[in-house]
């Protein structure tokens, strides 16, 4: 069965690809502000699932482009190889770009479906690895667009010899990739939880950290809550006025899921202990770990709807979500969203 | 354009390098030179020897429908394998992993296949229009 190159088909799935790549880059990066943010760096607090809403086209996106990728390489199938292998420098260097795209972007697509799923078959650290190859890829992407883009107004091919026409193949290829959406989105997208057979997370709301991994035990009448000088118990902050606010939580993992929090707006407890607001550092009774502390922006420390939640969807919340109160803001990233508070305090 | 386009990608690209260069090991090396390997070696010639098998031995009326139904179910079984398959994976995790998969893998395939043979079936064959 001998092929002959397909410009046409390869333009329309490359432009396909390279959509769902250029969504992952720019949610990826902004993911990566929100959780080291530059002095420039500002996030708007409106719409309050703004955060869920990228970092879900992240992941989404890049699941879509899982199958693109295998039909982009099977449609160019014959150009790969080709010989001799290299013919000229400019050859060479054309091969050697196309190599370091297809290994960037297998490792971008590969890597992130892993972690998506906590697994982790490496020894490096996710995050630095893949968002270091994620510039690889896009560089190398725009390196492949300019080499064909004289190639891109080739007319379709006449006829395509094979089972499928020109047509069915990319009709199969956008089906794949929307088979492959339904399957992983409910995660995410509440109203495809019970299609989404291989979706992580399918519960109502997921716990991620429980107190048990956290090492956090139960918490006795003892805990206070340090806001500047003034120290509350969970008492004193049931009696303050409450405010309840429907927000998400949402994970950097592309999961995400809404509830009703009710408790005390950050605001008011630092007008309480009558502390300037700004930058607030919020630090939880876990002992270690990466995400024992956070920094909440004072965009967000202002916002009436940042609560240090006491009860969710009614209940008191429970010690897997943080009793005796856990930090919720709109639009933030959920390893943000510290559990189990003990201090505020305004850092600059 | 084309030249603007491509010295753009070169800057963004060496970036890149920048900032994976401090983390580079032979873990992260085989990590990025292993995808273009595993597909060149076993993927791809997997994907050409079914179009062959396919060619051969299923009556032509059938066959776009196993095409279709085999390239769903390849995409499905590659996306569960980060669930299924897990000696690497972090510190067990309840909350993570909340369904059956197998289960739920098994019942994906067998509505895929339903529905491409059921609609192969029920299409009357039109004469082939080849684009
Ligand atoms: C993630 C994105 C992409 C990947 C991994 C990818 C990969 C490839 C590979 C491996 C080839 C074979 C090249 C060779 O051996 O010479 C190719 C060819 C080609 N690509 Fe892409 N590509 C991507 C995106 C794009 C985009 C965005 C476009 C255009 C808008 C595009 C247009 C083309 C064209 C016109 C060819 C030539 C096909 C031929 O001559 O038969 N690609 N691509
Ligand atoms: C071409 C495709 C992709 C690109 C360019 C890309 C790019 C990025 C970038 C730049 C980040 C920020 C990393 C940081 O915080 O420093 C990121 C994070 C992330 N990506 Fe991707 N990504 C791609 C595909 C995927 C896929 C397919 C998945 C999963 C299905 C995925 C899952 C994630 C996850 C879970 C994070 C959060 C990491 C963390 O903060 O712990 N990515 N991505």
């Amino acid at each position: 069965m001998k092929r002959a190159s397909s410009p046409h088909t390869a333009t329309r799935i490359g432009l396909w690809s390279g959509v769902a790549f250029g969504l992952c880059f720019v949610t990826g990066l902004l993911s990566h502000l929100l959780q080291h943010p530059p002095g420039w760096f500002a996030w708007p607090t409106r719409p309050v699932g703004l955060y869920r809403v990228t970092q879900g086209v992240h992941v989404t996106a890049g699941v879509a482009a899982i199958p693109l990728l295998l039909a982009k390489l099977w449609t160019v199938h014959p150009k790969l190889f080709e010989r001799p292998v290299v013919r000229s420098l400019p050859h060479a260097l054309e091969r050697g770009s196309i190599f370091v795209l297809l290994g960037a972007s297998f490792f971008e697509l590969v890597t992130g479906l892993f972690n998506a799923a906590q697994n982790y078959p490496w020894r490096f650290f996710f995050p630095p690895a893949h968002h270091a190859v994620a510039w690889i890829a896009v560089g190398s992407l725009l390196v492949h667009i300019a080499v064909k883009l004289p190639l891109m107004r080739t007319p379709a091919e006449q006829v395509r010899r094979g089972t499928l026409s020109r047509r069915g193949f990319l009709l199969t290829t956008g089906g794949a990739a929307a088979v492959a959406v339904l399957a992983t989105a409910g995660g995410t997208v509440p109203w495809l939880r019970a299609v989404s057979v291989l979706g992580a997370r399918s519960v109502e709301l997921p716990v991620n950290r429980t107190a048990a991994s956290a090492r956090v035990s139960a918490v006795d009448d003892d805990w206070r809550l340090t806001v500047g000088a003034r120290r509350f118990s969970r008492r004193e902050l049931e009696a303050l006025p409450q405010t309840t606010a429907e927000l998400p939580i949402a994970c950097v993992e592309g999961w995400s899921a809404s509830a009703r929090w009710t408790g005390v707006p950050v605001r008011d407890l630092l007008a309480l202990a009558g502390v300037e607001p700004g930058d607030v550092r919020v630090e939880s009774l876990e002992r270690d770990g990466l995400y024992r502390a956070s920094t909440l922006p004072a965009a967000h420390a202002r916002d009436p709807s940042t609560l240090l939640a006491l009860r969710v969807n009614g209940e008191t919340l429970p010690l897997d979500h943080g009793y005796p109160c856990r930090l919720i803001a709109p639009s933030r990233p959920g390893v943000t969203q510290t559990k189990w508070v003990t201090r505020l305090e305004v850092v600059r | 354009m084309r030249w603007v386009i491509g010295a753009v990608g070169v800057v963004m690209g060496l970036w890149g390098a920048v900032l994976v260069l401090p983390l580079v090991d032979v873990d992260l090396a085989l990590w990025f030179v292993a995808g273009p390997v595993v597909h060149d070696v076993l993927l791809a010639p997997l994907f050409a020897g079914v179009g062959l098998l396919v060619a051969r031995w299923v009556p032509p009326r059938w066959r776009a429908a196993v095409l279709v139904g085999g390239t769903f179910t390849g995409v499905l079984v590659l996306l569960a394998v980060p669930l299924l398959w897990r000696p690497f994976a972090g510190s067990r995790n309840p909350g993570l992993l909340d369904r059956d998969y197998p289960v739920g893998l098994l019942v994906a395939v067998g509505v895929v296949w339903a529905a491409v043979l059921v609609t192969t079936a029920v299409v009357r064959e039109r004469p082939r229009a080849d684009r």
